[in-house]
């Protein structure tokens, strides 16, 4: 980190005699004005396809398998509106485990979920307005949700605040009542808040900063896991700071995010993700990508514990406790590192791949120590796409 | 004087030059179809072809613009073209030697202001009071002036020697000139774009004889390909310079001279000396205003082999070539959104 | 989390030792290249947020509106 210190390239400041010509022209009135619109509405439009495979595992088992092509079409309607939907479809297959990393054939499944939304953004002088619709559909779960946000630039335009608030109301109805048999017609509503501002610092950074919070009640064990009882609501908070710098000499941009996450199942979780926006040609960008992830385990996290026979033990619940085996609520951490190579065919087409590969391992946890009896958990994904503008 | 065409869009011509020279250019391919609204108003001022290009606005209200972005730079024309007996330099020079200063309004005073400013930054080569020296060269008639008409003229000539102070101005010896001549075009261009951006257009760009001022891009995001003319060559470009915003200025060897035994002698002449430059046959330079890119073309054109480290350190973009016809060549460091 | 604190602190000298000037408008030509813009795929880290959101814990930060899913 210290080497990237000292050969950090100092955004260009105009000192004595540098730029000082044109710093003497714009002074004069009438010779530059700022724009006056902060906010308006794309010059283009935008369709974009979008197909997604992932593949996870964990040692000697071969879990789900998701196909997932999507649609996305953002278009202008004039300089004041824009209108953007998306849609996509999920198809699963694969096996999840009942409990901890044991997986039972009869947990199979074959499962596709379909989902849409439609955003429509008004725009004014040096604020926009969107409201989002959404709906998600498959066979067990459905989620509709409502959102409302709302932005706004300061005049020089180097400051943008945003807040926004959504809810969604979701139906949990398990295949064949679920694990236990009864569980049916479960609900679940949550509401969402977000604060943010973007800033731009210089002529080469902008960061941004995201506090969201959201506030949920009703349904949220896991209907196909064995005793899994979890509270009836759950908080969560999540603060966000991102940084985009420019590097001048080779037209490369360096994105990190860092993300601290907290909630009333006891979890406090940390994200720090860097990634390299590195153009090699005019039409060809590579963009290598590290994300870093740690986690607490619930406070109701029951540990994976094997008899003598190396059978799970599972734990004697009174009633009304909460417990879950489930491994995503287990104290661990996780390592992704990507490459995304993007190409321009023209002015108006781009297409890309994703590689991505991710690694969870409960030993990774950083400032803590990792579940114990929890078997690494691996994951590929490939992203391909394909976008134009018009 | 030179002709630099706005090609909307297809002309296939890039940007020339290697290490060899100039070679042959290919088929300039310019497409003179305007999709959608994109309205370009061609008029004439300061002894130029001018042109204000409106779009993605309605014809009606384009036209109202454009209309009030020409009057903008026929105003300034009036205000400050020595050839015209009722403009305020004009005034200044007539009381030359007189001993009385002229007062000149907020305007006026901004713009000696920054000629001062110039002057001192260019070490003294951008002057404005070199206008003089035309009494002593004819350019129309081709001829060398006489051996001590540039003796004569010399003292008259040195920024040092005005008196300017407050806002009032004075030429202490009679025969002295201002000429605002360097930069009054390109402050027109940066006027009228400013005009129409507050007014509401987003893309379009204000021509005025080859200094361009950018307002937005084309009506489809992509920016303008601005071409910037052959210094030898008077039916081509010598490159395209695609921009969205900013401006584009142009000097050269090319636009006022004659050429006597095998010698040039063009416009440019150095205040010290009183003759003409001789480093450079076109120096182009991109700023985000008008104003600054014109200025920093003349003092280029004025540094001769020293142009492109002064350029640089001034931190704008440039297109130069030189004697033998070798292009050289600077991206902006900071381009504009 | 003290593992983080170095990495992190480093970042924040780094953002104070970058020109402390606000971009005047015509300096903003680097901010808006496209790998600059904060939310500039928004497919593919739809993609990214949901694997992630199934696959952990942590949510949130990025917007509202989402909806939710079944996922496993």
């Amino acid at each position: 980190m210290k080497r990237a210190l000292q050969r950090k390239k100092f955004a260009l400041v105009p000192a004595h005699g540098k730029g000082a010509v044109v710093l003497a022209a714009l002074s004069l009135p009438g010779v530059w004005v700022a724009p006056a619109h902060a906010e308006s509405a794309p010059d283009n439009g935008v369709i974009a396809f979008r197909y997604l495979h992932y593949e996870d595992s964990q040692p000697g088992l071969k879990r789900i398998k998701v196909n997932s092509p999507s649609l996305y079409l953002m278009t202008p309607i004039g300089p004041q509106w824009a209108v953007e939907g998306s849609a996509v479809v999920d198809s699963l297959s694969g096996a999840t485990p009942r409990w901890q990393s044991s997986v039972s054939s009869a947990s199979v499944m074959h499962e596709e979920r379909k989902a849409a939304d439609i955003k429509v953004t008004r725009y004014f002088d040096r604020a926009s307005y969107t409201l989002g619709v959404s709906r998600s559909k498959e066979h067990d779960y459905a989620s509709n949700a409502l959102s409302l946000s709302g932005s706004w630039s300061s005049a020089d335009n180097n400051t943008t605040w945003n807040l926004g608030v959504g809810g969604s109301s979701d139906k949990i109805d398990p295949t064949g009542g679920g694990f236990s048999g009864d569980t049916r017609d479960q609900k679940k509503n949550t509401v969402e808040l977000i604060a943010g501002v973007t800033r731009a610092l210089s002529s080469t950074d902008i960061v941004q900063f995201n506090l969201t919070y959201g506030s949920g009640h009703g349904y949220y064990d896991d209907p196909y896991k064995a005793l899994d009882v979890r509270p009836d609501n759950r908080k969560q908070a999540a603060l966000l700071g991102r940084w985009n710098h420019h590097l001048l000499g080779d037209q490369s941009t360096l994105r990190t995010s860092y993300r601290f996450y907290r909630d009333n199942f006891g979890i406090d979780a940390h994200t720090l993700q860097g990634e390299w926006v590195k153009p090699v040609t005019a039409a060809l960008t590579f963009t290598p990508l590290v994300r870093l992830y740690s986690q607490s385990a619930a406070d109701f996290y029951a540990d994976a514990r094997v008899d003598a026979s190396g059978f799970p033990v599972l734990p004697a619940l009174q009633p009304g406790q909460l417990n879950s085996g489930d491994q995503r609520l287990s104290a661990f951490g996780a390592v992704t590192l990507g490459l995304k190579t993007e190409y321009k065919l023209d002015a108006a087409w781009t297409v890309d791949l994703n590689l991505e590969a991710y690694e969870q391992r409960s030993n990774w946890r950083i400032g803590g120590s990792g579940s114990n009896g929890v078997d690494p958990f691996r994951a590929r994904f490939v992203q391909l796409g394909a976008s134009r503008k018009f | 004087m030179f002709q630099v065409s706005v090609a909307p869009g297809n002309a296939s011509l890039r940007t020339e030059g290697t290490r060899e020279g100039i070679t042959e250019g290919m088929r300039v391919m310019a497409s003179s179809k305007r999709a959608g609204n994109d309205f370009g108003f061609q008029f004439s001022a300061m002894a130029s072809v001018c042109e204000v290009r409106i779009a993605r606005l309605g014809r009606r209200k384009a036209e109202q613009l454009a209309r009030l972005a020409i009057d903008e730079v026929r105003r300034i024309e009036c205000k400050f073209s020595r050839y015209r007996a009722a403009s305020v330099v004009s005034r200044i020079n007539a009381a030359a030697g007189s001993g009385r200063p002229v007062d000149v309004d907020a305007e006026t005073a901004g713009l000696i202001d920054f000629a001062a400013r110039l002057h001192g930054l260019s070490d003294g080569l951008f002057d404005i009071t070199s206008g003089a020296l035309r009494k002593a060269w004819d350019f129309r008639a081709g001829r060398l002036p006489r051996a001590d008409a540039i003796e004569a003229l010399l003292p008259l000539v040195g920024w040092n020697k005005v008196v300017w102070r407050g806002a009032r101005i004075e030429l202490p010896l009679q025969g002295m000139e201002l000429d605002f001549g360097g930069f009054g075009k390109e402050y027109a261009a940066d006027r009228a774009a400013s005009l129409l951006q507050e007014r509401g257009v987003s893309h379009g760009l204000v021509n005025l004889g080859g200094d361009i001022r950018v307002i937005g891009p084309r009506p489809d995001g992509q920016p303008w390909q601005l071409g910037v003319q052959h210094p030898r060559e008077r039916d081509r470009l010598l490159a395209e310079v695609p921009m969205a915003s900013g401006a584009l200025a142009t000097s050269g060897d090319y636009e006022r001279y004659f050429e006597l035994d095998g010698a040039r002698y063009c416009h440019v002449l150095d205040p010290r000396t009183g003759w003409p430059v001789t480093a450079w046959r076109s120096v182009s330079v991109v700023a985000p205003a008008c104003l600054a890119a014109g200025a920093l073309t003349t003092v280029a054109m004025l540094k001769g082999t020293d142009a492109l480290p002064y350029l640089a350190a001034q931190n704008v973009g440039y297109l130069a070539v030189d004697q033998q016809g070798q292009l050289h060549q600077r991206e902006a460091a900071l381009t504009l959104n | 989390m003290k593992k983080a604190m170095p990495l992190w602190a480093a970042c924040v000298v780094a953002l104070a030792g970058c020109s402390s000037a606000p971009p005047q408008a015509w300096e903003k030509g680097s901010l808006a290249q496209p790998g600059m813009a904060m939310g500039s795929d928004p497919l593919g880290e739809r993609y990214s947020q949901h694997i992630y959101t199934s696959k952990e814990n942590a949510s949130g930060g990025y917007g509202v509106g989402g909806g939710g899913c079944g996922c496993n």
